[in-house]
């Protein structure tokens, strides 16, 4: 049952608790785990020493009722649990509450003077003693050891000694099975006084001390608050615990780090291994902070009793300690409350008891407690009368030595002006300023009152001061901003508006008004993580875990200007215009195309109003080329724009077949114009040879004066020739024209090529230009027409033909 | 106020008789013992007080935890302001009664208006108190 673990370093002076406690509490921890290996030996001697006081409790206890302590503390215990079923089915539990309360209520149920005192006397004193975790491990280092020796030889029993002078009732609180004998209290550890009580002639089914404050562990906020403690200042139990005083609270933290053994926090949070996630250090957010030490339990009555091996003297008690209870900071109230309830939560069937309370009944039981309360009033199960008893105000931390600034305990000079604490920097400083004359004029009047008030309020102080501040703390961090006229800025502006019209109002006397304002600003913490990298690995590592999810995708951030963006837009759209054009004269086209087919199956009547559209269709064809005003000229853009685009090109291909002459002339004129631009663009894909097939047709079927325009247009512009003829196409159609005008000439001698000189200028620069040209920019064409020689004989003589024959490898035989 | 001054925090309320209006329409009230970052509260001897009327009727229920979410409103009671209210507390069992009356009442007119609006042909839908969805 006791694991030994190392502990940390947290074991301050404060703890007078040796190595005993330690052990305690870590197997509290275990047990907080729900037994997990939890699991020792020595369960099986408990086990058996718990059997034989079963049996004979359940002669003596009979129908005991069970406190709802006893029941939740079941929930708590590890292997102990494990007994205790068989035992709680024959007798109630053993940690149970027998019924003294009849002290305390205003309804004492009857057949309860019956009982056996020292049974009840026994009952009271493990209840009460094993209701508080705290109490857990009173010994030093003593304790593991009272286990395995003998007992001790039996010491006072201080039951009798206090019966008469407190108890009204308290002939059934005669210890009747405990040894007799002076008072050694001081002698008496907690563990021996235990098996004293266990030993003893009234026994009592109960667990290993220690397993008693394990099982309570689980279940509850387990304090008393030293007020309800003295209602039952007349029950013997009471008077124990005040004579011997109530054990520490075992530290319910040893380690910082968030294993927070108190009931109140989760069992610690498991950590991602570090290789994989930041480091842990910190406690999580929503962990409450953790109980704080008891300090009640360390005032010298207390270590003269139970240490006699000095463990830790404590320092000098606070001020608040000056009058220290007698009982530990928390026993619940609950505790205290089911005292006087415990008929009410008895079980089903025991003999003899009353009835159990109707609902309202109970309501108006407390109801009485709640009516008297507020005033700490004569209430049979509230306050007492007075008493030696402080209230005790809970634990301010050790550190911290301002003053409570509601509820100092009434003989405590109460302190007008409250300490401002640190994290208040967030506030405006004329906001401080104000807050501090509204604290120092409300300060004083409140003071005595609020403090006489508080003083008597038993359950005072649930929230430590260390809870209070954890929930202020996280409040503040909601209030941290790295930009505070971003986040707040109206308080801001309110602020400043503030200080300037008390500045102006008081024409500046007050310099320190005048200094700027600098709120301070949280710095921006640094939170990304990095992932592990090893050296001369490959990437990260992909090690997720809860603290760092795997970042699926490396996204990374590239900005582009708003000028480079707008560009590429433009090109896109452009694009996109183009195509649809495109697209769309396609379609056209392929109606077109199909005309003749459907002209076949569409019966007679139809066909002219077919005709009539092919018609259109075609012309609209045309129209998306031409110009806008001209009808006779194609648009240069509009045609460029197309014949950029390669889809553009092979649809010109095809359209011009369908197109009307004069129509595919103008086109073919327009190529021919912008030949050197579509030339440039068509450098990668050599779609324009498309163009070859229908651009001969439509040449062979040009009349002379367009073919001489044609021609022309050809050479257009200075240096177009020359580009032309770079390009394999543009070559090819200048053969072309050349092999037509040829062969209209040879054909028909009266053509009129001849007849103004434009043509043989034409021709003149034509071969002038193919003799510069260097061979090399000279792009082969796709096809040399044949009688490309008997032209150029024409016109030039025998050398330059030769020149020309060997340049454009025209062979003689071609002739 | 020393906790955070300029701000409104329930931590000064705690061990105060507060009165709580929760969503649901009940008000208790109870000593404020503990508090946390959503304002979830814990109440101590906390008494219901079922409003009938100029009636009123208190049951103890003893500690209640409140879920931060269904508060409406809170607020301290000043135990020294003298008690000068017209209402008259009456037992339990008569507040309940007089509590059950009143929602029959209420089931019986409104069952009533569904009536005569249904004669007349118009239907009211029933709105939905539900804040979720």
């Amino acid at each position: 049952m006791f694991r030994f673990q190392s502990l940390d370093e947290d074991c301050t002076l404060e703890k007078e608790e040796g190595l005993v406690e330690e052990e305690h509490e870590i197997d509290q921890f275990n047990d907080d785990t729900f037994g997990d290996g939890a699991i020792d030996d020595d369960w099986q001697e408990e086990h058996k020493r718990l059997a034989e006081l079963e049996e004979q409790k359940n002669d003596l206890l009979g129908g005991l009722g069970l406190g709802t302590l006893g029941m939740g503390g079941m929930g708590g215990g590890n292997a102990s649990t494990v007994h205790l079923p068989p035992p709680a089915s024959r007798v109630p539990h053993p940690s149970s509450l027998p019924p003294p309360h009849h002290s305390l209520s205003s309804m004492p149920p009857p057949g309860l003077e019956e009982r056996g005192g020292g049974v009840l006397a026994e009952s009271l004193a493990m209840l009460i003693l094993g209701a508080d975790p705290a109490i857990a491990s009173v010994g030093g280092p003593a304790g593991p050891d009272d286990r395995s020796t003998g007992l001790p030889p039996p010491p006072s029993i201080p039951l009798q000694h206090h019966h008469p002078s407190q108890l009204p009732l308290h002939h059934q609180l005669t210890p009747s099975g405990l040894p007799p004998g002076p008072p050694h209290l001081s002698l008496l550890s907690y563990q021996q006084h235990q098996h004293l009580l266990r030993r003893g002639a009234a026994p009592m089914q109960q667990m290993n001390s220690h397993n008693i404050w394990e099982n309570n562990l689980g279940f509850g906020p387990v304090s008393i608050t030293p007020g309800l403690i003295t209602q039952m200042e007349d029950s013997p139990l009471m008077s124990i615990i005040k004579e011997v005083g109530l054990p520490n609270r075992p530290p319910p933290m040893m380690s910082e780090d968030g294993r927070d053994l108190s009931e109140r926090a989760p069992p610690p949070r498991s950590s991602s291994p570090v290789i994989g996630s930041p480091p842990v250090r910190a406690v999580p957010i929503g962990t409450p902070p953790k109980q704080p030490i008891s300090h009640a339990m360390n005032h010298h009555h207390h270590q003269q009793i139970h240490h006699p091996t000095a463990v830790h003297v404590r320092a000098p008690v606070h001020h608040q300690h000056r009058y220290p209870p007698s009982f530990p900071e928390r026993i619940s109230p609950n505790t205290l409350l089911n005292i006087a309830n415990s008929p009410l939560c008895r079980p089903p069937f025991p003999a003899g008891v009353g009835p159990v309370l109707s609902q309202i009944q109970r309501a108006q039981m407390l109801n009485s407690q709640v009516a008297g309360f507020p005033r700490g009033c004569q209430g049979p199960p509230l306050l007492p009368g007075g008493g030696g008893f402080r209230p005790f105000f809970g634990q301010p931390p050790p550190h911290r030595m301002g003053p409570h600034p509601g509820g100092p305990p009434p003989n405590h000079n109460h302190v007008p002006c409250p300490i401002i604490r640190h994290n208040t920097t967030h506030l405006h400083p004329q906001h401080r300023r104000m807050l501090t004359q509204r604290m120092q004029s409300r300060g004083g009047e409140r003071g005595g009152r609020v403090g006489d008030w508080r003083s008597r309020d038993p359950y005072s102080n649930l929230m430590s001061q260390r809870e209070k501040e954890w929930v202020a703390k996280i409040q503040m961090m909601q209030l941290q901003s790295t930009d505070p006229y971003l986040d707040d800025y109206y308080y801001q502006n309110y602020f400043e508006k503030l200080e300037k019209r008390q500045e102006r109002d008081r024409d500046g006397v007050r310099k320190e008004h005048t200094t700027k304002l600098i709120t301070p600003q949280v710095a921006k913490l640094e939170h990304t993580y990095r992932p592990v990298q090893f050296a001369g690995s490959l990437g990260k590592l992909t090690v997720s875990s809860v603290n760092n999810p795997r970042k699926m995708i490396d996204t990374v951030v590239t900005s582009r200007t708003d000028d480079e963006e707008k560009r590429e837009k433009q090109v896109w759209d452009k694009r996109r215009q183009i195509l649809y054009t495109v697209e769309k004269m396609y379609s056209l086209l392929l109606e077109v195309q199909d005309f003749e087919k459907r002209f076949m199956q569409t019966p007679e009547e139809q066909r002219e109003a077919l005709l009539e559209q092919h018609k259109t269709h075609t012309l609209q064809l045309y129209s998306s080329l031409k110009e806008k005003e001209w009808d006779d000229r194609v648009s240069d853009e509009q045609c460029l724009l197309i014949m950029s685009v390669r889809k553009g090109k092979r649809l010109v291909s095809r359209l011009i077949p369908f197109l009307p002459p004069l129509q595919a002339a103008t086109v073919v004129m327009g190529i021919a114009r912008n030949l050197p631009a579509l030339a440039k663009k068509d450098k990668q894909d050599q779609v324009l040879c498309w163009l070859v097939e229908p651009i001969a047709v439509v040449i062979s079927s040009l009349s002379s004066a367009s073919l001489t325009d044609l021609l022309q247009e050809l050479q257009g512009s200075e240096g177009q020739l020359s580009r032309v003829l770079q390009n394999k196409f543009g070559v090819t159609l200048l053969y072309l024209i050349l092999s037509e005008g040829e062969r209209m000439q040879s054909s028909n001698p009266t053509c009129q090529l001849m007849d103004d000189n434009r043509w043989t200028e034409l021709v003149f620069s034509v071969t002038r230009e193919l003799l510069n040209v260097p061979s090399s920019s000279l792009s082969p064409p796709l096809f040399t027409p044949p009688n490309l020689l008997s032209l150029f004989s024409r016109y030039v003589d025998r050398q330059r033909l030769e020149l020309l024959q060997e340049k454009l490898q025209i062979s003689a035989l071609s002739r | 106020m020393n906790y955070m001054p300029g701000t409104a925090s329930l931590i000064d309320d705690i061990d105060k008789k507060h009165l709580v209006l929760l969503r649901d329409g009940r008000t208790l009230i109870g000593f404020l013992r503990s508090i946390d970052q959503f304002a979830n509260l814990v109440f101590h001897q906390t008494v219901e007080r079922i409003h009938v009327g100029k009636k009123f009727g208190d049951i103890p229920r003893g500690i209640f935890i409140v879920r931060g979410e269904n508060v409406v409103l809170l607020g301290e009671i000043d135990m020294d302001k003298p008690c000068d209210t017209v209402l008259q507390q009456v037992s339990i069992e008569e507040i309940l009664e007089e509590q059950r009356l009143q929602q029959q009442a209420k089931q019986e007119t409104e069952k009533a208006k569904v009536t005569a609006l249904k004669d007349r042909g118009l239907s009211i839908p029933k709105a939905d108190n539900l804040d979720e969805y």
